[in-house]
């Protein structure tokens, strides 16, 4: 058996020497240089050579790996199982110690503007993450044009807060209006699509939406984008170190010194609040029967009709109410940001949210932190060197596939239990 | 003599030049199991097919007597049929929600009326007592049946990973959650053993004499369709061939011939 194993692994390594051949031997190994103005090919067939073995080699290895996990396959492995259980049984503890670290992070002494920085990233992603996860991982609809509703959200947002005025409390539910109602329309003409198809309208509707962004120049600016949104006021106390005459700041009011970390550390709130509310929602919303009907229909959507469910309904109510926290999150992009443009509602925005679902666990809201922290992190650690983001990206994306292929978290707890009185 | 349930007249079904179904015409009774017959290919999941909305029948009637009131089936499509008719389905492949509990399972039968309960989301996320108060409810009709089937000790298990007999035992249970006036199930015995075979006919006589619930069934196992059948109707390319009491159906020649063949 052993033998077989490594002559197969070793006939299957010089198959993926040969793609890899194939692949960077064009790519990597010949490059254009100008040589006296003229443009001359120049071989680099050691990188190339290099490259191949470390893909033969790897490839040996994965195999060899694998054959000792071919008897427990689909199983999770058993460092993720054992995190996984540790997860279950402690999980309230972890939660509430997750949201006390999370309440008093800003407190931290190494809490600067860099680091408060990338926790209000994170928790927007965690907040987007959890708003797509009703969609994907409970309804299994697989959404690849969510930052539209984003890009709703902070552009109704936008709109509304300069032309009328209005504060960011009246314009964060008119946002999660808008992009609900969008969530709808999006909804209807995909009703019957499901899998690749849907995935590829939605991915289609994200387009669009941003294209729209980008051409209505009149209401949107276009490319130019919409500058001198309002930031938020702390309930009518403006963050502001000269404020006009006769207006109390929020460092007055509270006989504080003005710093501009109160305002960073006021939206860090606001996004964990909302964060909070949008997870609280979830969970108790998949405890109702429109949350069971959401994750019955992704399992069978034939037997649900057949037992009287509506799948029209259902599914628009988890299109509406993705939308709705995505445009929640979008409104809180844009007082952050104070500026946007569709430069910022881009596919590959669309992309990090699936993937945080997908690697994350479908359906796990835990598993949405934890692939966000991971994949956020990854992309924060590589800041510096820009061009390999995406390749970090990319990698910590196969090898979650490879260790855990249902995701961080796979688990799913059921919706209701008999419990011991059954 | 019992009333009427189902009447099927003139169900013509064609797929293309295909005719699946050809002027079908049969009646169940309420209080009776009816038994649909008939070899391969016979058409007899289309029947099923378009009384419970899957399919637009191209042409015929068929009528369910719900509480004195006729309701035309061919105006629901597909989930209004288990929603406002009450006419409840399982399917020749199981299709149970396979990676949801048991209860769960039960719980989205009773989706209609639980939903109304939850004032759409509102009240269940307030956690209204009204609603609390139904979802109980919910949860013990759900253990009443589980407990008929036996699967109450394994109700927070994954539906899938019940043995095949348990998961056909609880397709039906579930459909039966829905209420239903008439109860349609397409081939229960397939792949179970004996011992299975018989629970399921004691489960089935339970849903018809306690339950008060016609049913309907496509069965290929002869020991089901002659044990419990109060009338059968046998198929054959789309046709009715026979109709008749068990015993007769048995003894009928045509029958023999459609199964297996003429002697020249």
């Amino acid at each position: 058996m052993g033998k077989d194993l490594i002559q197969k692994s070793l006939k299957d390594s010089l198959f993926t020497g040969i793609i890899a051949l194939a692949l960077f031997g064009p790519i990597v190994g010949l490059r254009t240089v100008a040589k006296n103005e003229v443009l001359v090919v120049e071989p680099k067939w050691f990188v190339v050579l290099l490259i191949v073995i470390f893909c033969a080699v790897g490839r040996f290895f994965i195999n060899i790996y694998s054959y000792k996990k071919e008897k427990r396959r689909g199983e999770p492995s058993s460092f993720g199982k054992a995190i996984s259980n540790f997860l279950d049984e402690k999980g309230a503890q972890i939660a509430i110690a997750a949201i006390a670290f999370s309440i008093i992070f800003p407190f931290m002494p190494f809490a600067d503007r860099y680091w408060m920085d990338i926790a209000i990233m994170m928790m927007t992603y965690i907040m987007l993450g959890w708003g797509l996860n009703i969609v994907i991982g409970l309804a299994g609809l697989l959404d690849l044009g969510y930052v539209a509703f984003y890009a709703v959200g902070a552009y109704s947002y936008a709109l509304f807060a300069i032309h009328f005025g209005w504060s960011f409390w009246i314009c964060l539910p008119i946002a999660g209006l808008f992009a609900g109602m969008f969530g709808i329309l999006l909804g209807f003409p995909v009703l019957r699509l499901r899998g690749d198809y849907l995935a590829i309208v939605t991915l289609a509707f994200g387009e669009m939406i941003r294209i729209l962004l980008l051409n209505w120049y009149e209401l949107t600016k276009g490319p130019d984008g919409l500058t001198g949104i309002p930031r938020p006021s702390f309930f009518g106390l403006p963050f502001k170190r000269y404020p006009d005459e006769g207006v109390e700041t929020f460092h007055t009011f509270f006989g504080l010194e003005y710093d501009p970390m109160q305002r960073i550390v006021f939206l860090y709130y606001l996004i964990l609040v909302l964060a909070l509310i949008t997870n609280a929602f979830t969970i108790k919303i998949r405890r109702l029967p429109v949350g069971r009907a959401w994750e019955a229909l992704r399992e069978d959507e034939i037997a649900c009709k057949s037992l009287g469910v509506n799948p029209r309904n259902t599914k628009l109510t988890a299109f509406a109410i993705g939308a709705m926290f995505g445009g929640f999150a979008g409104s809180f992009f844009a007082t952050r940001q104070a500026f946007i443009s569709p430069e910022s509602f881009t596919f590959i925005e669309s992309a990090i949210i699936v993937a945080i679902v997908v690697l994350g666990g479908m359906g796990s809201q835990t598993g949405v932190v934890l692939s966000t922290i991971f994949l956020i992190g990854l992309i924060e650690v590589f800041r510096d060197f820009e061009s390999y983001r995406m390749v970090a990206f990319g990698g910590a994306m196969v090898l979650i596939m490879i260790f855990r292929p249902r995701g961080i978290l796979a688990k799913r707890k059921p919706t209701i239990t008999m419990g011991k009185h059954g | 003599m019992s009333e009427t349930l189902l009447d099927v007249q003139n169900l013509t079904m064609k797929f293309g030049g295909l005719i699946a179904i050809d002027d079908l015409s049969f009646s169940a009774k309420k209080d009776h199991i009816t038994s649909i017959i008939g070899p391969n290919g016979a058409g007899k999941t289309t029947v099923f097919n378009c009384l419970t909305g899957f399919y637009k029948a191209t042409a015929g009637s068929m009528y369910l007597n719900k509480n004195n009131n006729k309701m035309d089936l061919k105006k629901f499509s597909d989930f209004k049929v288990a929603q406002k008719a009450g006419v409840a389905r399982t399917f020749q492949n199981i299709r149970l929600f396979p990676q949801m509990s048991v209860l769960e399972n039960m719980m989205v039968a009773q989706h209609n009326k639980l939903m109304t309960a939850s004032g759409f989301s509102i009240l269940g996320l307030i956690n209204s007592k009204s609603y609390l108060q139904k979802e109980k409810e919910a949860m013990e009709i759900s253990k009443y049946w589980l407990d008929i089937i036996g699967l109450t000790n394994r109700a927070d298990d994954n539906a899938g990973d019940l043995p095949y007999g348990d998961q056909r035992k609880l397709e039906i249970v579930r459909a039966m959650c829905i209420e239903p006036h008439l109860l349609c199930l397409d081939e229960p015995a397939a792949g179970l053993n004996a011992k299975e075979s018989a629970e399921l006919n004691k489960l089935l006589k339970f849903i018809k004499n306690d339950k008060k619930t016609g049913i309907l069934l496509i069965e290929h196992d002869m020991s089901v369709v002659m044990g419990i059948s109060d009338h059968v109707v046998v198929l054959n390319y789309g046709k009715k061939i026979f109709e008749g009491t068990a015993s007769e159906t048995k003894n009928s020649p045509e029958v023999i011939e459609a199964y297996l063949g003429t002697e020249d």
